[in-house]
C-alpha cells in the first residue's frame, strides 16, 4: 500500500512558488504573510503606547499622514479601531498563521515521516482562503467610518450596528470568519495528517512533543473555530440582514447579547491553548535538544498537554463572571479552571527536571525557549487570580488581564514562534541565520516583554481599566501617568528590537552561510534528510525506532562517540560488556 | 571558585531568597503610598479586604513558585552548562513521576485550594449573598441604568416604590450613607457597560435585557468622594464615562435624601415617558 508516491516537483514558476501544493512552501508562505501582520499589528500597538504616554499629542513622523484630518492627533474614534484591529491582526492574522500555519505546515510532515500532508490542495486552499481574509482586513481600514471598533472580542450590541455602524466592522467580522474557514481547512489536514501518515514505527508516544503540541491544537481548532464561524455569521446577519440573534435593550430586539459571549468564549478559551499548545510543544523538544537530555517524563507532558486540551473546553465562563452568571455555575467554572494548574505545573516540573543535570548550549533557538518558560511562568501564575471569581471582581478587565494575557498568549507564542524560526530556519532556507543578531534580539525583546506586560499588570493591580482612550481621566488613575509612560517606552524599544529579526531574516533568506544538514545535532526525521528538503521530503520513507529524545546515552558516546541517536538508527553490534543491552532497546518505547 | 554548598545548603538558600522574595513583594504591595504609589487603590469598603488579603496571600505564593522556577533555571543554566556531562534520566521511573505528580497536587491543594475555599465563602457570604442584603432592614436600593456614555441613578424615595413620583433620579452622582448596605440594580439601554468601584473593589456588567445585582457597602469613617468607572469597552467615549459615589454620613445622606425627593417630586411629569425608565425592584 504507497499511499505516498513520489511527484516529479513542478516546474512551472506559479505551481512551484505560488500556488504550490508542497507543505514546506506553503509553511514559507505563511511565514511571510505572518511577519507582515506581526509588523503591522505590532506598529498599532505602538500607537496605543503612544496614546497612553502622551494622549491627545500629534503623533511623530506618521501621524499627519495616516491621520490627516485629525492632524495627526488619534481620535477616540480612531483609538478603538487601533486597540480592536491591534488584538484581531495579532492573534488571527500574525500568531496563528506563524505558530500553526508556518511550524505546522512544516514540521508536522517532516517530523513524523510523511512526503506531505495528507491533503495537499486542501492545504493550499486553507492558505488562498487565509490570504482573502487578510485581503478583508486591510480592504477594512479604507471605508467609511473606518475599520472595526468593538475591541477584539467584538460584543454585542456595540458590534451590531447599534454600536459600530459602517463597512469596516462587518468586513472584519467577514475576514473573521473566513481565516476561520481556512483553519478548520488546515486543522483537518493536521489531524487526518498524524493519524495516517506517520512513518511505519512512529507510534503516537514516539512523536516529537512539537507534533504533539500541533496536533492537539488541530484538533482544538476543528472543534472550535465552528463555534466562532457560527457567532460571526449570526453577527453578520445582525449586521446585514436585520435580525436581532444579539441585540436587546432600548434599540429593540429580544435577542440575547450573552448568548454570543458564550458562542465567543466557547472558542475564545480553547484559543488561548490553541495558541500556546504548540509553543508547550516545541519548547518541551527544545529544551530537551539543546540541554543534550532526554526530555524528563516524556509520556507526562504528553498527558498533560492533552489534559489542557480537554479542559480547555469546559472553563471558558471564567470570561463571564461578571456577566451575571447564575453563582453555582460561576463557581463551577472556577473550580475547572483552577484545576488547570494541576497539568500546567507537571509540563513546568518536566521542563525544569529535563533542564536539571543536563549539558546545555545555549543557541539562539535555546535562548528564545528558556524565555518561553520565563514568560509563561509569569503570565501563567497570574492567571490564578484571574480564575477565581473573588480576586477577578476587582481584576476583571483591568489592564492586569491584558498584562496576563500578553505573556501567557503574546509573549510565550511570539518567544515560541522565534525559538521556532532560528530553529528550523537551517532546514527551511537552508542557511544559517547570523546569531549575534539573534541574541541581541533574544535579550532586547525578551527585557522588553518583561518591562512592557508587567508594567501593563501593575497599571492594572492599581485599577486601571483596559481599552481607555485617556485613562488620567478617572482621578485614581492620575497617578499611573509616569508608569504607563515609562511602560511605552519600554514598548517603542521592543518595537525596535526587532529590527534585528527583520534584517537577520531578510539578510539570512538570501546571502545567510549555507547550513549542514543537521546543525544542531538532533535525531528527529526532520534532519535527517538534506537542508532543505526535497521536493518528496525522502527518498525511502523512514522507519522508526525509538523516541525523540536520545540524547547522552553513555552506551551510544561508548559506541558511536556523540551524545545524540536519530530516530531511526540502529546501533551496531554491542560489545561484550554491554552485550546484555538489545541495541533496539535503547531509548525505545 | 569557593567551595561547593552541600546540596542542602543550597537548597534552603533557594528557599530563603524565594520566601524573602515574596515578604519583600508582599510588604511592598501592602504599602502604597496612600493615592501616589503604585498598588491596590485605597479600600473605603466593608468586604474589599476579603480581596485585597486574597490577592496578597496568593502573590506571595506566586512570587515564591517564580523565584523558586527562576533560581532553578539560572542554576541549571550556570552549574550544567556544555562542559558537565548530562545525565541519561527519561525521568520516567515510579518515584520520579510520584514526585513530579505529588508536587502538582500540592501546590493545587495550597495555592488553588486556598484561592477556591476562600473565593467561595467570601462569595457566598458578601459578595454574593443577596438574600442577606436584602434582609436587612436599612439597605440602599438603588437602580442603575447605564446608557452611551453615563450611569442614571435612581432612588425609590419615601414610598420605596421605583418609578413613581417621589423618586430620586440622578446623573453620575450617586450617594451612599456610611456603614449601609447597598444593593444595585443595573441594566442598559443600549451596549454592555460595566460599573467598576475600585475603592470597593467591585464590579458588575449592565447588560442591555437584563437586571444584575450588586452590592456593597462604605466602612463608617470613610465619607469622601470616589470614582464610578466602567470597564466594559462601550464605544468612543468609553474612556469618558465616569460617575461620582459621595460616601456620607448617615444625617448628610438622609438630609440630602429627603431633599432631592422633595425636589424629583416637585419636577416631576407624569407625560415624560422618557424619564420614567426605572422598573420594579427585582428580589434576586
Amino acid at each position: 500500500m504507497d499511499i505516498q508516491p513520489i511527484h516529479a516537483p513542478p516546474t512551472s514558476f506559479l505551481r512551484r512558488y505560488i500556488f504550490s501544493t508542497d507543505h514546506k512552501v506553503i509553511a514559507k508562505q505563511f511565514v511571510w504573510a505572518g511577519l507582515v501582520f506581526l509588523a503591522f499589528g505590532g506598529m498599532l500597538a505602538m500607537a496605543i503606547r503612544w496614546q497612553w504616554a502622551y494622549p491627545g499629542a500629534e503623533v511623530p513622523a506618521v501621524g499627519r499622514l495616516l491621520m490627516p484630518r485629525s492632524g495627526g492627533v488619534i481620535t477616540p474614534g480612531t483609538y478603538q479601531s487601533i486597540f480592536t484591529m491591534h488584538g484581531l491582526i495579532m492573534i488571527f492574522f500574525a500568531i496563528t498563521p506563524l505558530l500553526i500555519g508556518a511550524f505546522g505546515n512544516y514540521c508536522i510532515p517532516l517530523m513524523i515521516g510523511a512526503r506531505d500532508m495528507a491533503f495537499p490542495w486542501l492545504n493550499a486552499a486553507s492558505f488562498w482562503t487565509f490570504m482573502l481574509s487578510q485581503l478583508l482586513v486591510i480592504v477594512s481600514f479604507t471605508v467609511q467610518l473606518g475599520t472595526a471598533a468593538a475591541g477584539w472580542t467584538t460584543y454585542p450590541p456595540l458590534s451590531t450596528n447599534v454600536g459600530t455602524p459602517g463597512m469596516g466592522q462587518t468586513l472584519v467580522v467577514a475576514a473573521v470568519f473566513v481565516t476561520g474557514v481556512a483553519t478548520i481547512m488546515g486543522g483537518v489536514n493536521y489531524v487526518t495528517t498524524v493519524i495516517r501518515f506517520r512513518a511505519p514505527g512512529m507510534t503516537y508516544m514516539r512523536m516529537p512533543l512539537t507534533v504533539w503540541g500541533l496536533w492537539l491544537t488541530a484538533i482544538l481548532n476543528v472543534l472550535f473555530v465552528p463555534v466562532l464561524g457560527s457567532a460571526a455569521l449570526l453577527l453578520l446577519l445582525d449586521r446585514s440582514f436585520g435580525t436581532q440573534f444579539f441585540i436587546a435593550g432600548a434599540a429593540g430586539g429580544k435577542g440575547d447579547p450573552i448568548l454570543f459571549q458564550h458562542l465567543f468564549w466557547i472558542f475564545g478559551h480553547p484559543e488561548v491553548y490553541i495558541l500556546i499548545l504548540p509553543a508547550w510543544g516545541i519548547v518541551s523538544d527544545l529544551l530537551s535538544f539543546f540541554a543534550r537530555k532526554p526530555a524528563y517524563w516524556y509520556k507526562g507532558s504528553v498527558y498533560a498537554m492533552s489534559a489542557v486540551t480537554v479542559l480547555s473546553a469546559v472553563v471558558y465562563g471564567h470570561h463571564m463572571f461578571l456577566t451575571g452568571m447564575n453563582p453555582l455555575l460561576g463557581q463551577g467554572f472556577m473550580l475547572l479552571t483552577l484545576i488547570i494548574s494541576v497539568p500546567a505545573e507537571v509540563l513546568f516540573l518536566n521542563w525544569l527536571h529535563t533542564l536539571w543535570k543536563g549539558s546545555i548550549r545555549l543557541p539562539s533557538p535555546m535562548l528564545f525557549a528558556l524565555g518561553v518558560v520565563f514568560v509563561f511562568g509569569l503570565g501563567g501564575l497570574t492567571g490564578v487570580f484571574l480564575g477565581t471569581i473573588s480576586t477577578d471582581l476587582y481584576l476583571h478587565d483591568t489592564m492586569f488581564v491584558v498584562g496576563h494575557f500578553h505573556f501567557t498568549m503574546a509573549a510565550a507564542s511570539f518567544l515560541a514562534s522565534f525559538a521556532a524560526l532560528y530553529y528550523w530556519f537551517p532546514k527551511m532556507w537552508g542557511r544559517q541565520m547570523n546569531e549575534t543578531l539573534a541574541k541581541l534580539h533574544f535579550w532586547g525583546s525578551v527585557v522588553g516583554i518583561t518591562l512592557v506586560f508587567g508594567g501593563q499588570m501593575v497599571a492594572g493591580y492599581s485599577g486601571q481599566q483596559r481599552r481607555l482612550y485617556d485613562p488620567y481621566q478617572y482621578t485614581f488613575l492620575s497617578h499611573l501617568h509616569e508608569l504607563n509612560k515609562w511602560t511605552s517606552f519600554a514598548a517603542f524599544a521592543l518595537g525596535l528590537v526587532q529590527i534585528t529579526f527583520v534584517a537577520n531574516f531578510f539578510y539570512s533568506v538570501f546571502a545567510g552561510k549555507k547550513a549542514e544538514k543537521n546543525p544542531w545535532k538532533v535525531g528527529t526525521l526532520e534532519w535527517e534528510t538534506e537542508s532543505p528538503p526535497p521536493y518528496h521530503n525522502f527518498d525511502v520513507i523512514p522507519l522508526v525506532v525509538r523516541g525523540p529524545h536520545e540524547y547522552s546515552n553513555p552506551e551510544v558516546t561508548k559506541l558511536l562517540g556523540r551524545d545524540w541517536l536519530s530516530q531511526t538508527e540502529t546501533l551496531p553490534e554491542a560489545t561484550s560488556s554491554t552485550g546484555s543491552v538489545a541495541p533496539e532497546a535503547i531509548g525505545a518505547e | 571558585m569557593t567551595a561547593p554548598l552541600p546540596k542542602m545548603a543550597r537548597n534552603l538558600a533557594a528557599l530563603a531568597a524565594g520566601v524573602s522574595a515574596a515578604l519583600f513583594s508582599g510588604a511592598a504591595l501592602a504599602n502604597p503610598v496612600a493615592e501616589l504609589g503604585l498598588g491596590l487603590p485605597r479600600d473605603v469598603s466593608v468586604e474589599g479586604h476579603r480581596i485585597d488579603w486574597l490577592i496578597k496571600v496568593t502573590m506571595g505564593f506566586v512570587v515564591i513558585l517564580f523565584v523558586i522556577m527562576c533560581i532553578w533555571m539560572a542554576l541549571a543554566v550556570f552549574k550544567h552548562d556544555e562542559k558537565h556531562v548530562a545525565e541519561y534520566d527519561h525521568g520516567n521511573a515510579k518515584h520520579q513521576i510520584r514526585f513530579a505528580a505529588g508536587l502538582s497536587g500540592l501546590i493545587f491543594f495550597v495555592v488553588d485550594g486556598n484561592l477556591w475555599l476562600n473565593a467561595t465563602m467570601d462569595l457566598s457570604s458578601a459578595f454574593w449573598n443577596f438574600s442577606g442584603a436584602e434582609a436587612k432592614p436599612d439597605a440602599v436600593r438603588i437602580e442603575i441604568n447605564a446608557h452611551q456614555w453615563a450611569w442614571d441613578a435612581r432612588y425609590a424615595g419615601p414610598d420605596g416604590k421605583f418609578n413613581t413620583k417621589d423618586d430620586i433620579v440622578t446623573l453620575n452622582d450617586i450617594r451612599i450613607p456610611e456603614g449601609t448596605q447597598v444593593i444595585l440594580e443595573l441594566a442598559s439601554t443600549d451596549v454592555i457597560h460595566s460599573f467598576y468601584l475600585p475603592n470597593f473593589r467591585m464590579k458588575q456588567d449592565a447588560m442591555p435585557g437584563m437586571i444584575n445585582h450588586m452590592l456593597f457597602e462604605a466602612r463608617k469613617g470613610q465619607v469622601g468622594e470616589y470614582d464610578i468607572g466602567c470597564a466594559q469597552h462601550c464605544g468612543t467615549n468609553h474612556y469618558k464615562m465616569k460617575g461620582r459615589l459621595t460616601v456620607m454620613s448617615k444625617e448628610d445622606y438622609a438630609r440630602w435624601a429627603a431633599e432631592a425627593s422633595a425636589n424629583g417630586a416637585r419636577v416631576y411629569s407624569e407625560d415624560d415617558a422618557g424619564s420614567h425608565w426605572g422598573w420594579d425592584w427585582k428580589q434576586n
